[in-house]
C-alpha cells in the first residue's frame, strides 16, 4: 500500500471522528452520547480500514506473486480458467456466514424476542425517568432556556427564530396583538378557546359602546384597535374601550376568569391555551399541539409569556 | 451437477430462476393478508385529497420528503406518534420514499396550517430561511385533475373495495363516512366544495379568483393532501 | 468445431455502444445539475422560473436515477451482450437474419421507449416507485424490448458452438430472468381509466398493492434491480473483459462457480434492508439485515477472483489505463459490498436510513464500480468494433485519475454528510428536547452538498473526456490489423 492511500485513509477518519465530536459535543450528549452514533462511525471506519488491509493483500500479489494452476479443458474466446482451489479465508468465512445465519435466524433472533416497539417503549421510559426527575422542580431562568429550547424546534417554523413572525407569517410574539388583529376580532368575532372554554367573543353587531349607547362603528373599531395593539397606551380610543371592552376585558385589559382573556399581556396561561387549542385569526392559523410532555407545555408558556415583557 | 447444468442452457435458466424465486415467496408473501388491515381511524381519501396525492407524486415530493415516522424518541419527538402499518390502508402507492433531504410529513397535518403551505410552497426561504426546497410557484396556475381522481377513487373501490360511503369507526367512537359521488360531474362539485374551504383561508388571489370559477388550482388539492395527513 | 476465425457482427452493439456514451452524459449532467441544486437552491431556476416545473430538483432527480439506471447502465449491459454473447458463445449474429432483426428491433424499441420516458417523466407522470417510475403503457414497451432481448439471447445461445456456456453468459441469463421477474411483479398497476369507464387521464393507474405491501413488493424489486442491473450484468463483463485484456486466465472455476450461486441465493433475501424499523413484521427485517451481512462472502468472491487473476501482473496494472479502471472498478465493488451491509446492520440503520450516506454508498458503487467497468468494457471494444486503435491513452489516464478523483469527493463528502445529519436528527439537548430543528441540519450540509457537486462535475468532465476519446477512436484513429486485437487493446499516445 502506497503512501497516498494511506493518508488518504487517514484523513478519512479524522473527518469522522471530527464529525462525531463537533455533533456530538453541539448536541449536548454528554459524556455517554448516542451509541448508535458510536456504531456508525465505528462502521465507517471499519470499512475503510478493512477495504485497504483487504485490497492491499491482492495489490501485493500482483506485484509479488506469479499465476500459475491447472487449466480447465474449455477455452472461450481465448480466455482459459484454472482450476485453483478456493481461497480459504474466503471459504471458511463463508461457510462461517452461513451458518452464523441459520443460527441467528432459528436461535439468536427468536431467543431474543426482539420486538423494534417494545425497545422503542424502553428508550422513551429511560428518558422519560431521566428528564422528568431531574426538571421536576426548576427555577425561572431553566424553565425559560427549556422553553426556547422547545420553541427553536417546534415554533420556529413559523414565528421564526425572532419570534417576531417572520414578516407577517404568524404572530409577532414579542407584542401581545398586532393592529390588524384587534380589528379582525372586533368586525368578525373570535372563538379559539382562548378561555378554556367554548366562549366566543361576539363580532361587532354584539358590541355596544356604551358611551354612545350605540353599536362600535368604523371610526371607534380603528381607535379601539390601536389602542389595544400598543399596550393600552395613551388616549385615543381609551374611552371606546372603556365603554366597549371593559366589560369583559376589564378597565386595564387584563381579562377576566371565565368571561375574557388577558389582552393586554401574554400570560402563560393564555400561551397554554393557544398551544392546547390553536388559533385562527387575521395572520392565519395555528395548529394545535398534542404531542408535548407536560414540562414542554410549562416551559413555552413561560418562554413565550416572557418575550413580551421584555 | 454444475458441469452439467453449464452444457444446458434450458436447465440452467430454470435452476437460476429457482434459486431466486425462492425468497420472494418465503418473504413476501406471508405478509400480505395482514399488513394491509386499516386500523381505527384511518380514512380513504377523499375526490380533492386523491388529487392533491396526485400533485405530490407528480412534483416526486417523496424524492426529498418521507412519509414513514421510525420507532425513536427522536422521531417521535419530531413527527409524532411512530407509523403503524394499517395507517398506510388505502395508500397506493405508498409514499414511505428512501430519503430525508427535508422532514417526514407523514403527520404534517398536525402541525402545519393551509396559509403556512401557502407561503412554503410559493417560497420556501421565505418562510424557513436557508431552505433548499425549490419553490413550487407553478402550482399555483396549473389546474389539479380532479376526473383521474375520480376515475382512481371508482376503481379502488371496485377493485379493492376500498369503503367509501361506509360508515367508519373513529378513535374517539364517533362514526366518519367518506362520500364517493355518482358521476364525474358530482365528483367535481364535490371536490370544489371542499376547495372553497381551502382557499378561504389561503391569501393568493389568483386562486381564490380560479376557485371561485370553479377551478381547482394544484396547490389548493396539494394543500387538502397535506392537511390530511395526521 | 470450426477453426476459421468467425467474423461476428457487431452492428447492434456498436448502435448500443453509442446510447451508452450519450445517455450516460444526458444522465450524469441531471445528476450534477441535482448536485449544485441542493448546494445552490437558485439553481433550480436555471432556466428561468418559467420553466421551473421542468428544471426543479424533484423533477429533475427521477429522470437522473432513470437515465444513469436503464440509459447508461442498461445500454451498456446490451452493448457488451452483444458484444461478449457472440465470442464466447463462437457464433456470428450474422450467421442468423432472424437473431439479427430482434437486434435491431430491441435497439429500435428500446430507443423508443427512451423516448417515451423522458418525455413522460419530465411532464410530471410517474407513479413515485423508485426505479419503476413508468406507467403501465410503458410498462408494457419495457417487458416487450424485454422479452425480444431474451429471445435473442436465447435465440443466440441456442446456435452456439461452444457448448458450455462460459461464466460471463451465466451472468447475463439471470440478469434476463431476476429483472424480468422483478419488474412484473413490482408494476402489476390497474388503468383507471379503463377501470372507471373512461374517465380521467388515460395513462394513470393505481398500484395493485397498497402500502406495507407495497414497499415490501418495491423494495424486494428495489433491491434486487441493483442485483440485477448493477451487480450481475457488471461481473458478467469484467469477468470477460478482464481476463480479455491482460491475457490472463480467470483465477479459479471454483470460486466463480461458488460466487454466482451463492450470489443468486442470498441476494433476494437482503431486500428487507431498505425497510428497517418500519412497519413490515420485525422478523422480516432482520433476515434483510442477515442476509445482507453473508452477502459480503459472494459479491466478494467475484472480486477477489478478478483481483487474483491479475496475480503477477502489476507491469499490466501500471501500464495500462484500462486495466487501471478494471481493477478499480473491482475494488469499488468490494468496497460497496461491505459498505452495504454495513449499513444493513440494524443499529446502524438507523442512523444511516434517509441520510446522505445513503447516496454515498449509491455512488461508490455506480461512479465507482458501474461506471467505471462499463467505460472499460466499451474502451476495450472500440478497436474490435471500429477496428481501429483507441486515439489516445494519455486521455485515458487523466479521464481515469479526474474521475477517480471526483468519486473519491463524492463519497467522502456524502459520508460526513450523512453521519452529521443523521447524528444532528438523533441530538437531544440537556433538557431531553430535541436539539437541532431540521433546518438546522440542512445548513450545516452546505460545504458537502458543494463539494459533491464538485466531485460531481470532475466525474462528468470523465465522461467527456471519455466521449472524445471514443469519438475520436471511431473516426480517425490509426487503423489496426485483426492480429493486434489479440489481448490487450491498441492505444494511440
Ligand atoms: C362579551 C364579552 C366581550 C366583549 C364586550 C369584548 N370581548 Fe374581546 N373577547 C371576549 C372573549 C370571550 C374572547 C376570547 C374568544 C376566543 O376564545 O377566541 C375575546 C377575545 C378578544 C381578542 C382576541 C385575543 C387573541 O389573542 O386573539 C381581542 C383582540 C379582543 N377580544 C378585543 C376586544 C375589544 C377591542 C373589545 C371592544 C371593542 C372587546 N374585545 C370586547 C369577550 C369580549
Ligand atoms: C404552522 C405555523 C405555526 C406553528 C408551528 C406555531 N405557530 Fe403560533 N401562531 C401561528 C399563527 C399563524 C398565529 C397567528 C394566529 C392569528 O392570526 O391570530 C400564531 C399565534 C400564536 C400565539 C398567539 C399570539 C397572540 O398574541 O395572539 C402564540 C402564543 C403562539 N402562536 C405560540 C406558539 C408556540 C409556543 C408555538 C410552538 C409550540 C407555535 N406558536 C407554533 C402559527 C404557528
Ligand atoms: C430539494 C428537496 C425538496 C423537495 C423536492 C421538496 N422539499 Fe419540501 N422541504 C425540503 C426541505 C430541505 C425542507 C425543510 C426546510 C423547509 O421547511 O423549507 C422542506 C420542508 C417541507 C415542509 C415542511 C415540513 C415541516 O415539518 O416543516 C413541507 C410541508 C414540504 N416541504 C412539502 C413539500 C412538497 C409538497 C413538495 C413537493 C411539491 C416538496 N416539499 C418538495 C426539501 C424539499
Ligand atoms: C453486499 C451488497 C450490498 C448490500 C448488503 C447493500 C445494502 C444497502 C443498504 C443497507 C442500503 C440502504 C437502505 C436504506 O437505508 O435506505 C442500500 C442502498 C442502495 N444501494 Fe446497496 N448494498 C450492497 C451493494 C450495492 C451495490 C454494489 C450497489 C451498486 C451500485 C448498490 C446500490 C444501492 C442503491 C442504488 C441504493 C439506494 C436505494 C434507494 O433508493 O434507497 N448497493 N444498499
Ligand atoms: C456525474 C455523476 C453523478 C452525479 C453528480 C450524481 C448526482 C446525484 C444526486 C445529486 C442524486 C440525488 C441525491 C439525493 O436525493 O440526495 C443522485 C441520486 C442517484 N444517482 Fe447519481 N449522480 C451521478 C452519477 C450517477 C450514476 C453514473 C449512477 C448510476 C449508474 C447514479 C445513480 C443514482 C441513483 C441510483 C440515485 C438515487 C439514490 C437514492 O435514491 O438513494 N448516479 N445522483
Ligand atoms: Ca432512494
Ligand atoms: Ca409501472
Ligand atoms: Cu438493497
Amino acid at each position: 500500500m502506497n503512501k497516498t492511500v494511506l493518508a488518504a485513509i487517514i484523513v478519512v477518519i479524522a473527518m469522522l471522528g471530527f464529525t462525531y465530536v463537533a455533533v456530538g459535543s453541539a448536541g449536548g450528549m454528554g459524556g455517554e452520547g448516542d451509541w448508535v452514533n458510536k456504531l456508525a462511525v465505528l462502521g465507517a471506519v471499519v470499512l475503510v480500514i478493512i477495504t485497504a488491509f483487504v485490497v492491499t493483500k491482492y495489490v501485493r500479489q500482483m506485484q509479488n506473486d506469479t499465476a500459475g494452476g491447472k487449466l480447465a479443458d474449455e477455452n472461450w474466446d481465448g480466455i482459459g480458467e484454472y482450476k485453483n482451489e478456493l481461497p480459504f479465508g474466503w471459504a471458511v468465512i463463508f461457510l462461517g456466514a452461513i451458518i452464523w445465519a441459520i443460527w441467528y435466524f432459528l436461535a439468536g433472533y427468536p431467543v431474543n424476542a426482539y420486538s423494534q416497539i417494545g425497545e422503542y417503549n424502553e428508550e422513551v421510559a429511560a428518558h422519560d425517568a431521566k428528564f422528568e426527575a431531574q426538571f421536576a422542580n426548576m427555577d425561572d431562568a431553566t424553565l425559560n432556556a427549556m422553553g426556547e429550547s422547545v420553541f427553536i424546534v417546534q415554533c420556529a417554523p413559523c414565528h421564526g427564530l425572532q419570534a417576531d413572525g417572520m414578516g407577517g407569517k404568524a404572530a409577532d410574539l414579542h407584542q401581545r396583538l398586532a393592529e390588524k388583529s384587534v380589528k379582525h376580532v372586533v368586525m368578525n368575532g373570535s372563538s379559539n378557546n382562548l378561555l378554556g372554554t367554548s366562549m366566543p367573543m361576539p363580532d361587532r353587531n354584539g358590541l355596544m359602546n356604551t358611551n354612545t349607547n350605540a353599536l362600535i362603528t368604523d371610526a371607534e373599531i380603528d381607535a379601539v384597535a390601536k389602542y389595544v395593539a400598543g399596550g393600552l397606551k395613551g388616549t385615543e380610543g381609551a374611552s371606546v374601550f372603556a365603554g366597549a371592552c371593559a366589560a369583559c376585558h376589564g378597565a386595564d385589559g387584563k381579562g377576566m376568569e371565565m368571561v375574557a382573556p388577558n389582552i393586554a399581556q401574554m400570560s402563560p396561561s393564555m400561551v397554554d391555551m393557544v398551544l392546547h387549542h390553536g388559533k385562527k385569526g387575521a395572520i392565519g392559523q395555528m395548529p394545535a399541539f398534542t404531542n408535548l410532555t407536560a414540562v414542554q407545555y410549562k416551559a413555552l408558556d413561560a418562554y413565550v409569556a416572557s418575550l413580551s415583557k421584555k | 451437477m454444475f458441469h452439467w447444468l453449464e452444457k444446458r442452457p434450458f436447465f440452467f435458466a430454470v435452476a437460476v430462476f429457482v434459486v431466486i424465486a425462492f425468497a420472494g415467496l418465503i418473504e413476501i408473501l406471508p405478509n400480505f393478508a395482514q399488513a394491509s388491515r386499516p386500523v381505527i381511524g384511518t380514512k380513504p381519501y377523499t375526490t380533492l385529497e386523491l388529487a392533491g396525492r396526485h400533485v405530490y407524486i407528480k412534483n416526486s415530493c417523496n424524492a426529498c420528503h418521507s412519509q414513514l415516522i421510525r420507532p425513536f424518541k427522536s422521531e417521535t419527538d419530531r413527527y409524532g406518534h411512530y407509523s403503524l402499518s394499517g395507517e398506510y390502508a388505502y395508500d397506493r402507492p405508498f409514499l414511505w420514499g428512501s430519503k430525508r433531504t427535508g422532514p417526514d410529513l407523514m403527520r404534517v397535518g398536525n402541525y402545519r396550517t393551509t396559509d403556512w403551505h401557502e407561503n412554503h410552497m410559493k417560497d420556501p426561504a421565505a418562510v424557513v430561511p436557508g431552505s433548499i426546497m425549490p419553490a413550487y410557484t407553478w402550482l399555483f396556475k396549473n389546474t389539479a385533475d380532479i376526473d383521474t381522481a375520480y376515475a382512481e377513487q371508482l376503481t379502488v373501490m371496485k377493485a379493492f373495495a376500498v369503503p367509501y360511503n361506509k360508515e367508519l369507526p373513529m378513535a374517539d367512537g364517533s362514526k366518519a363516512t367518506v362520500a364517493l359521488a355518482d358521476t364525474v360531474e358530482a365528483a367535481r362539485a364535490s371536490a370544489l366544495e371542499e376547495a372553497k374551504v381551502i382557499a378561504a383561508d389561503m391569501k393568493d388571489q389568483d386562486v381564490k379568483d380560479a376557485v371561485a370559477a370553479g377551478q381547482v388550482p394544484e396547490i389548493v388539492a396539494l394543500v387538502a393532501y397535506l392537511n390530511s395527513l395526521k | 468445431m470450426e477453426n476459421r476465425p468467425l467474423e461476428y457482427d457487431y452492428t447492434v452493439a456498436k448502435w448500443f455502444m453509442l446510447t451508452t456514451v450519450v445517455l450516460g452524459i444526458v444522465g450524469m449532467l441531471i445528476g450534477v445539475i441535482l448536485a449544485w441544486e441542493m448546494a445552490f437552491p437558485a439553481v433550480n431556476t436555471i432556466a428561468g422560473s418559467g420553466l421551473a416545473e421542468y428544471t426543479n430538483f424533484s423533477r429533475l432527480r427521477p429522470l437522473h436515477t432513470d437515465a444513469v439506471i436503464f440509459g447508461f447502465t442498461l445500454s451498456g449491459i446490451f452493448a457488451t451482450w452483444y458484444y461478449i454473447g457472440q465470442r464466447v458463445l463462437k457464433v456470428s449474429m450474422a450467421e442468423s437474419k432472424f437473431l439479427m432483426f430482434l437486434g435491431k428491433l430491441h435497439f429500435t424499441l428500446y430507443l423508443l421507449v427512451v423516448v417515451a420516458v423522458v418525455g413522460s417523466l419530465l411532464l410530471g407522470i410517474t407513479t413515485s416507485k423508485e426505479y419503476a417510475e413508468f406507467e403501465w403503457p410503458i410498462d408494457i414497451a419495457v417487458v416487450l424490448v424485454w422479452v425480444i432481448w431474451g429471445m435473442g439471447l436465447f435465440g443466440l445461445i441456442g446456435i452456439r458452438r461452444e457448448k458450455s456456456l462460459y461464466i460471463s453468459i451465466w451472468y447475463y441469463i439471470a440478469t434476463f430472468l431476476g429483472i424480468a421477474m422483478l419488474y412484473l411483479f413490482n408494476n402489476m398497476e390497474i388503468p383507471t381509466y379503463f377501470a372507471s369507464g373512461g374517465i380521467g387521464a388515460w395513462y394513470h393507474s393505481v398500484s395493485m398493492y397498497s402500502g406495507t405491501n407495497d414497499a415490501l413488493v418495491q423494495w424486494w424489486y428495489g433491491h434486487n434491480a441493483v442485483a440485477f442491473g448493477f451487480t450481475v450484468p457488471i461481473v458478467a463483463m469484467i469477468y470477460y473483459f478482464l481476463p480479455k485484456e491482460s491475457g490472463q486466465a480467470v483465477y479459479s472455476y471454483k470460486l466463480s462457480l461458488l460466487a454466482f450461486w451463492g450470489l443468486m441465493f442470498v441476494y433476494l433475501w437482503a431486500g428487507g434492508h431498505h425497510l428497517l424499523f418500519s412497519t413490515v413484521p420485525d422478523w422480516m427485517q432482520t433476515m434483510g439485515s442477515v442476509f445482507s451481512v453473508v452477502l459480503i462472502l459472494p459479491s466478494w468472491g467475484s472480486a477477489i477472483n478478478m483481483l487474483l487473476t491479475m496475480k503477477g501482473e502489476w507491469q499490466q496494472v501500471a501500464a495500462s489505463p484500462l486495466i487501471k479502471f478494471m481493477i478499480l472498478a473491482s475494488t469499488f465493488y468490494m468496497f460497496s459490498t461491505l459498505e452495504g451491509p454495513i449499513q444493513a446492520i440494524k443499529s446502524v440503520n438507523a442512523l444511516a436510513h434517509f441520510t446522505d450516506w445513503i447516496v454515498g454508498h449509491v455512488h461508490d458503487g455506480t461512479l465507482g464500480w458501474v461506471g467505471f467497468m462499463i467505460m472499460a468494457a466499451l474502451f476495450h471494444m472500440a478497436p474490435r468494433v471500429f477496428k481501429r486503435e483507441i486515439y489516445s491513452k494519455s486521455l485515458m489516464g487523466t479521464q481515469f485519475w479526474i474521475q477517480t478523483l471526483g468519486v473519491v469527493l463524492y463519497f467522502t463528502s456524502m459520508w460526513i454528510a450523512g453521519i452529521t445529519q443523521g447524528m444532528m436528527w438523533r441530538a437531544h439537548d440537556e433538557f431531553g428536547n430535541l436539539a437541532y430543528s431540521f433546518i438546522d441540519t440542512v445548513a450545516v450540509l452546505h460545504p458537502y452538498f458543494t463539494i459533491r457537486a464538485v466531485g460531481g462535475t470532475l466525474y462528468l468532465v470523465g465522461m467527456l473526456l471519455f466521449a472524445y476519446n471514443m469519438y475520436k477512436t471511431m473516426t480517425s484513429s490509426r487503423r489496426v490489423e485483426e492480429s493486434e486485437l489479440q489481448n490487450a487493446s491498441p492505444m494511440g499516445a
